[in-house]
């Protein structure tokens, strides 16, 4: 009994971290102007936010299959999520004109 | 029989067409604005944003924009209010005595299981009782891929220069018609070339992503999945696929002619087994067809070949279309 009311407190208290940091994503996408700088706040939701939450989820369901599935779908998450900001900012670096206005570039910078 | 010689029947047998010299397509002239009357429309559009959109000192703006938010937020208030009280008026879930819960959806939920023999009891409605509905969505989307086919395809080799006797109307027309080693010369269409890393990670995740796909298709009758999702994550894999390597890499798999087969062999199959299947089951004939065990793998009769036909479908269409806006073809 109280094994499963620690197991309820530590799942929430770390769920809610994972909200709290969505909540700051969101903040972050509509509070900053510069592409790169909003591709920042949306990964960091996508990687961090994700991750914390689904391990609160695992938390909640003990260990059984359905926790695996939660484990792989953070994995595969953890793959996709940073690949695509990468792409995103690698076609905002070839195809903005103004990037100096924004940001110092490295002479050698190859996109 | 002799023939009547009257304008309907010379255009209905080809000989003269009554529409020519009547109605004709005529190209345009050539919109032009002259330069007095493009810097008179910015002087208009500057004084509009000086005097009409200056907030600091326009009070009627300002009180326009506040009455605006407050008005905005009524509304909504009120739209939600209106659709809150709808949905406390709607019945309430899983009640017994709700419309849905007539006689077609006791049948399916008492003797589907012994009928069709699939244990997710919808896929044995939509690949077993209604399969002729889910046959005509594996056709829309058949064609609809064709009806993109027809209006983005590009040609393989350089245009043909203008037969003589044929005249190109519009100027607009002959310029936006790319042929394909001008698509690949512009850049924007092949974006972005030869990644590191999406190489790697893609080299990684598709095969999963192609195991997890296969695995929803085959056990669309034991478990939530089937044709149309396992379809569209393989889909979703080849076009990821397509991302990292390119087109080179993927037409060494997957063409034209390979989506052509594919999709005439998946309809076709599924067209002719379930024809078969019901018609013996309309005239109350053995169809011969054995259901197997519930929950096994190879059970449920035609479903499984159903799902492995419109997975197949659904990929193709995926691809195709993405292939399709991309560049001009596959």
């Amino acid at each position: 009994m109280i094994l499963e009311w620690i197991r309820f407190i530590v799942g929430t208290i770390i769920l809610c971290c994972g909200l709290l940091i969505f909540a700051l994503e969101v903040f972050g996408v509509f509070r900053f102007d510069f592409v790169l700088n909003r591709m920042h706040a949306a990964a960091m939701g996508d990687t961090l936010g994700i991750g914390i939450s689904l391990i609160g989820l695992i938390i909640f369901s003990g260990f059984n299959f359905t926790s695996l599935k939660m484990f792989l779908v953070v994995i595969f998450l953890w793959f996709a999520s940073p690949v695509s900001s990468h792409l995103i900012g690698r076609l905002e670096v070839t195809t903005d004109e103004e990037l100096e206005n924004y940001c110092e570039i490295e002479d050698n910078c190859q996109p | 029989m002799k023939r009547k010689n009257n304008a309907f029947f010379r255009w209905f047998f080809g000989e003269e067409d009554t529409l020519i010299g009547k109605v004709e397509m005529k190209a345009q002239p050539e919109y032009e604005q002259k330069e007095g009357e493009i810097r008179e429309l910015m002087e208009e559009r500057a004084q509009l944003r000086e005097q009409i959109y200056d907030v600091r000192d326009n009070t009627k703006l300002k009180l326009f924009h506040k009455m605006y938010n407050i008005a905005a937020v009524i509304f909504c208030i009120t739209l939600i209010s209106i659709l809150l009280v709808n949905v406390s008026w709607l019945p309430h879930y899983g009640d017994g005595d709700n419309p849905v819960n007539n006689e077609v959806s006791a049948r399916y939920i008492e003797s589907g299981l012994q009928e069709t023999g699939a244990v997710n009891i919808v896929t044995g409605m939509i690949l077993d009782y209604r399969a002729f509905d889910t046959f005509g969505e594996s056709n829309v989307l058949f064609i609809a891929t064709v009806t993109v086919l027809i209006l983005m395809r590009l040609d393989k080799e350089k245009k043909a220069p203008a037969k003589p006797g044929v005249e190109v109307y519009s100027k607009a027309e002959d310029d936006m018609t790319m042929t394909i080693a001008e698509a690949q010369a512009n850049d924007r269409i092949y974006e972005p070339k030869n990644d590191a890393i999406l190489q790697k990670v893609a080299g990684f995740l598709v095969p999963i992503i192609f195991i997890f796909g296969i695995y929803v298709v085959l056990n669309g009758h034991l478990s939530p999945g089937g044709g149309f999702s396992g379809g569209a994550i393989i889909g979703a894999g080849l076009i990821l696929y397509l991302n990292a390597f390119g087109f080179e890499k993927t037409e060494r798999f997957f063409t034209e002619k390979t989506y052509k087969w594919i999709c005439f062999v998946a309809l076709t199959f599924y067209c002719l087994a379930k024809s078969y299947s019901f018609f013996t089951g309309a005239n109350h004939l053995e169809s011969g067809i054995p259901l197997g065990t519930p929950g096994a793998i190879v059970s449920s009769g035609l479903i499984l070949p159903l799902n492995i036909c419109v997975g197949m479908v659904v990929a193709c269409t995926m691809y195709a279309f993405y292939a399709l806006f991309r560049k001009g073809g596959f």
